[in-house]
């Protein structure tokens, strides 16, 4: 699948900043399932730097500063990618959920330990751990656990903030899409399972006679798990239920949204702000 | 358990050959002469204003303070070079791992490092990697400490790793310097190895790890620096001794600017360039941009150290390699990584996620000291708990084995140590410290040893014997660039320019509130008063209220003065406002301790202890007019030493302008106060005016007994020469304000200069006044008021101008409106300082 993706970020100020450092997650990732063909990110005010890099996760970085008073920043970040998501094995190819929690290899274990947003929770463990009854296969149990977050969550975008913890969405079952990827995660991990945050884009509009996808018209988030060292990775979207397939792009992952946030920033100055997010993906 | 060893004596009970001269010169000394050392060393830390605690001590209620034992801790020439070539090795080997776990981490790959050791480990910074490996960094260790033990079987072993910070090398310095003042004159010629030459090297070896600067960079060699996390740190004053000992500019973050992708500090000229940080900021609280938000530090440093613009020594995120459980896999590094076995041994430490260590170790809990495998939290000894204490820690072990590492529990040796007046062997532990100068790793001939006993911890200096006929080698002489000469105070970071002006603004304002409230008690003591003293009485008690020293309803009415007498007492009492005077002084000399020489800084703290606490207790008015005595000649000697002591185009220019413009302000105010009279009293308020400016005595020398309005106007007004009227110091502001416009044209002096004018012109005004100069005098007292205000608007604009407050900075987190990205961010709990000893 061919997408245009266009991302723009406003941010207006009540009062004039006059420097700002910013650190962008914007640039999709080359994979093997996805290449990006074009790829740009404008800013206005024209920055008097801005640099690019790689980090830890193999993401790509954007840094940025700019040294003129502002009372306004854009930031307009452009792709065309090439998506092909491979198809997921059957699930009784899929190793048994505990001898995959038993052997992460070194590249997959740092997504089974606590991380800053996902401090160990037994509240999650225990929601996520009806999903993996003994012997059952890794899939099977991942499939499940996708279906039962969908199911027992409702999706309402405004009771959640991007700090919001784990245990308030278990709470109050309902949430946006990353609440339902930070729920997951912090459950599989519960269970040994190395599984990372993905962050990213979907499609929201329908193709015609489709089915409409939840998720705001911004970023989107979802999970990232490991079936074992045979068949690594795997995409899932608690909050449409689906194994990633089509209707995704990748911008990168880590082991939470800190990782990952689209967009960092230190002001000086600027009083109180508003953000307009507006993302546009569509069939290139 | 076997015995510690004995450092000064041996088995058969014999002075080892090398303790033999330091207890010669001990033995010499007259009865109570080993005592009367200690006390003297205590004294000569005090005097110096060395409150601060030792590294890796616990902070406790209040500030404990600085102890050193006088007798040092002896180590021959041949230990100290088997030592320093097995630290040597340990830091080659840290700087290899580091290495790889910041860039293409091998060893994890390899399974020769298990993940959670880094993964799971606070210290393993991951804005620090870009695993694209295109972040060059060498080298990653510029530093590096480690703490050492010796056992019974007389091997040193090293029991931590300080590859953050490397914090204590200024404590151990400091330690050499006061003992070198205290100690007898037998000691002067004894062969110990000096620590100045280390320094050298030091300093050269920072030079050199700058980047390569633009052509247009500035002519002098590169800009040095030491990042200090500011004056609230409990390192504080190690951090100034190192930057002096350095001779590199002392900065905090605040006065850091990443501009255009290269660093600078915020000076008052506008900003200087900085190649190299020797970094004492722990690595989340460097770029709030990558790491947590909350913590602070400089927005875009990282990026700027990631492009090579500034170096930064250390790199950060050295801390992962001091946990404990990546100690236990120290020796099989060393084989993997240079190929050698350790040099010098580590006490046995084991990753308790082992089964077969963990059972090990939980059969003799008490052989081992318990350690976090991965965080900097608390050892815990097993030996020293009960039984009940015990078995819990061994339930939490065995509950998550994977969090803890143990270190076989290693009795240190033990060295003589003063005891009351003799000396007596106490558990000593050493901290030794290690720089590269890119070639090769230098050990400091010395160190910080540590005693613990049942009052606390002690220092003790570290000797490092001479080698029969080793020659003492200085640094390489480096060609360094020849420096243009500077006389001005551009560079003066515009922090240390704010908190010097406010000093001098508060050391006045201590000032003026002591003449004021003993102006007071002279006509409180009189007994009954005339009806013109009352008058002054209560010109009095308007100026205490004006400066927040009593309140309205403390007005003195008629002779009932029961009310302010009370409220001169409350403002000295703890939360009185002299008490919070007296605190805001301690706390800004504290901020620009790196500004005075020793002796300033004596003078300036010494007397203020003393001062608070007589003050403090005052309960009668005798004891308050002694108190405020007090506080006069203190603040007579500091201003005196300053004047006498500092620079004139550096700090020096900003104390003064704060005290000038705080002494305008309040002259200007209790003159306002003095004259506003009805014609029949202006007598009382000119001789009151006269005794607030102090100046009675000069106006009985030039006029005699004669009370004249025009005179005395001029005397506490007009005249230039009397150093506390008026127009003395708007003169001085004027000419202050000139100096720092450095020839250009100033409106901050211009509108000084107008200030001047118009009170010159005031004796005049009254002299040819048609309502009688009573009456025109009285009249003058709304235009001191509205002078005053001038006055502090002028100082407001001092304040936007040189000290260039910035806005405050905000953090912008991402998806939702409004809401930073939460605190809890990256590497949450590094505590910024250092851990305990083991």
């Amino acid at each position: 699948m061919l997408w245009r993706v266009r991302h723009v970020t406003t941010y207006r100020y009540a009062e004039t900043v006059d420097m700002a450092t910013h650190m962008l997650h914007l640039t999709p990732r080359a994979l093997p399932y996805q290449r990006v063909l074009e790829e740009c990110v404008a800013c206005e005010p024209e920055p008097a730097r801005m640099t690019q890099g790689g980090d830890h996760f193999g993401n790509r970085v954007t840094w940025l500063s700019i040294d003129r008073p502002h009372d306004r920043f854009e930031v307009t970040a452009e792709a065309v990618v090439d998506c092909a998501f491979p198809p997921p094995p059957p699930e009784e190819d899929t190793p048994a959920w505990e001898s995959v929690a038993a052997a992460p290899t070194p590249d997959v274990a740092e997504f089974t330990f606590a991380s800053p947003m996902l401090p160990e929770s037994g509240a999650a463990r225990d929601y996520a751990a009806p999903s993996f009854p003994p012997g059952r296969s890794i899939l099977a149990g991942l499939l499940d656990l996708n279906a039962r977050i969908g199911r027992d969550f409702a999706f309402r975008a405004g009771v959640t903030g991007i700090s919001t913890p784990v245990s308030q969405v278990l709470a109050q079952r309902a949430g946006v899409c990353q609440d339902f990827t930070h729920l997951m995660l912090n459950g599989l991990r519960g269970l040994g399972l190395p599984a990372r945050y993905v962050s990213g884009y979907i499609r929201t509009r329908p193709p015609p006679g489709g089915v409409a996808r939840r998720g705001a018209d911004q970023s989107h988030a979802w999970v990232s798990a490991w079936l074992g060292p045979r068949h690594g990775w795997l995409d899932l979207d608690p909050t449409n239920n689906v194994v990633v397939a089509e209707e995704h792009l990748v911008l990168g992952w880590g082991r939470d949204f800190s990782d990952v946030s689209p967009l960092r920033g230190i002001i000086l100055g600027g009083g109180r702000h508003w953000l307009d997010v507006a993302v546009d993906l569509t069939p290139a | 358990m076997h015995t510690p060893r004995d450092e000064m004596v041996d088995g058969n009970g014999r002075v080892r050959p090398h303790w033999r001269g330091v207890l010669a010169g001990f033995a010499d000394l007259p009865p109570g002469g080993i005592e009367a050392c200690a006390r003297r060393m205590e004294r000569a830390f005090e005097d110096e204003g060395v409150t601060s605690l030792l590294p890796g001590e616990a902070p406790a209620a209040g500030q404990a303070s600085w102890r050193c034992d006088p007798v040092p801790l002896v180590l021959p020439a041949d230990e100290f070079a088997a030592l320093s070539a097995g630290l040597a090795q340990r830091a080659r080997l840290l700087e290899a791992l580091l290495a790889d776990l910041y860039g293409p981490q091998a060893l994890l790959a390899e399974g020769l490092i298990p993940p959670a050791l880094v993964f799971n480990n606070p210290g393993f910074l991951r804005p620090c990697r870009d695993a694209s490996q295109g972040w060059v960094r060498h080298p990653f260790l510029h530093c590096y400490a480690a703490d050492l033990l010796r056992g019974p079987d007389g091997l040193w072993r090293v029991v931590a790793d300080r590859t953050s910070r490397a914090g204590g090398i200024g404590h151990a310095q400091e330690n050499r310097r006061m003992l070198g003042r205290v100690l007898p004159a037998a000691f002067r010629g004894y062969q110990v190895r000096p620590l100045r030459p280390f320094f050298d090297v030091w300093q050269d070896a920072l030079q050199r790890l700058a980047p390569p600067r633009d052509a247009d960079g500035s002519g002098d060699g590169p800009a040095i620096a030491l990042l200090t996390p500011g004056v609230n740190h409990r390192l504080w004053f190690e951090h100034v001794l190192l930057a002096r000992e350095l001779s590199c500019a002392l900065v905090e973050p605040n006065d850091l600017s990443v501009r255009n992708g290269a660093v600078f500090v915020k000076t008052l000229k506008g900003l200087q360039p900085v190649d190299v940080l020797l970094r004492r900021v722990a690595g989340p609280g460097l770029d709030p941009l990558e790491f947590d938000h909350a913590v602070g530090g400089v927005p875009g440093l990282l990026d700027a150290a990631r492009h090579g613009t500034v170096k930064l020594a250390n790199e950060p995120g050295g801390g992962v390699v001091e946990a404990a459980g990546l100690t236990a896999l120290l020796p099989a590094l060393c084989r993997r990584l240079l190929g050698e076995d350790l040099l010098l041994p580590q006490a046995e430490t084991l990753w308790l996620a082992d089964p077969l260590a963990l059972g090990r170790v939980l059969d003799d809990l008490t052989g081992w000291i318990i350690r976090p495998a991965t965080g900097r939290g608390r050892s815990q000894v097993p030996a020293l708990m009960d039984l009940a204490e015990r078995a819990e820690l061994a339930a939490r072990i065995e509950a998550r084995p994977a969090d803890y590492a143990a270190s076989a529990a290693v009795p240190s040796s033990v060295a003589p140590c003063v005891v009351g007046d003799r000396l007596a062997p106490r558990p000593v532990r050493l901290r030794m410290f290690l720089m590269q100068d890119g070639a090769r790793w230098h050990t400091l001939p010395g160190g910080l040893a540590r005693v613990e006993d049942a009052d606390g911890t002690t220092a003790k200096d570290v000797w490092v014997l001479n080698e029969e006929d080793s020659r003492i080698t200085g640094p390489v002489a480096q060609p360094q660039q020849p420096l243009s000469i500077r006389r001005s105070a551009g560079d003066l970071p515009s922090r240390a320019a704010d908190n010097l002006f406010w000093l001098g603004r508060y050391v006045e304002r201590l000032e003026g509130a002591a003449r004021l409230i003993r102006a007071t008690l002279t006509r409180l003591d009189r007994g009954p008063l005339l009806p013109r003293e009352v008058a002054e009485l209560q010109a009095l008690a308007q100026c205490l209220s004006h400066c927040g020293l009593a309140a309205v309803e403390d007005q003195p009415s008629g002779g009932a003065t029961a009310a302010l007498r009370a409220a001169l007492l409350r403002s000295v009492a703890e939360g009185g406002v002299v008490a919070g005077l007296f605190a805001q002084v301690a706390r800004l000399i504290g901020s620009v301790r790196d500004r005075l020489t020793a002796d300033m800084y004596a003078t300036f703290t010494l007397p203020l202890r003393g001062l608070r606490a007589v003050a403090s207790q005052a309960r009668e008015l005798e004891a308050l007019e002694a108190a405020m005595g007090g506080v006069l000649r203190y603040t007579a000697s500091v201003a005196g030493v300053a004047a006498e002591n500092m620079v004139r185009a550096g700090g020096y220019t900003f104390l003064d302008l704060g005290r000038r413009v705080e002494r305008a302000q309040s002259v200007a105010a209790q003159l306002h106060f003095a004259l506003a009279q009805p014609p029949s009293r202006i007598e009382g308020g000119l001789r009151l005016a006269l005794e607030l400016c102090d100046s009675v005595i000069t106006y009985r020398s030039r006029y005699l007994g004669v009370l004249q309005p025009a005179p005395a106007l001029d005397l506490v007004l007009a005249d230039p020469g009397n150093p506390r009227g008026l127009g003395f110091q708007l003169h001085a502001l004027h000419r202050l304000l000139t100096e720092l416009a450095e020839g250009t044209q100033s409106d901050l002096a211009d509108a000084a200069a107008r200030l001047i004018s118009e009170v010159e012109a005031m004796p005049g005004i009254v002299l040819s006044s048609q309502d009688g100069q009573a009456a025109a005098t009285g009249a003058l007292s709304p235009s001191l008021g509205r002078i005053e205000d001038e006055v502090a608007s002028l100082s407001d604009a001092v304040t936007r101008r040189y000290f260039a407050l910035l806005p405050l900075a905000q953090a912008l987190g991402g998806q939702s409106d409004g809401e930073a990205l939460d605190g809890n961010g990256v590497a949450e709990g590094l505590p910024a300082d250092l851990p305990a000893f083991v």
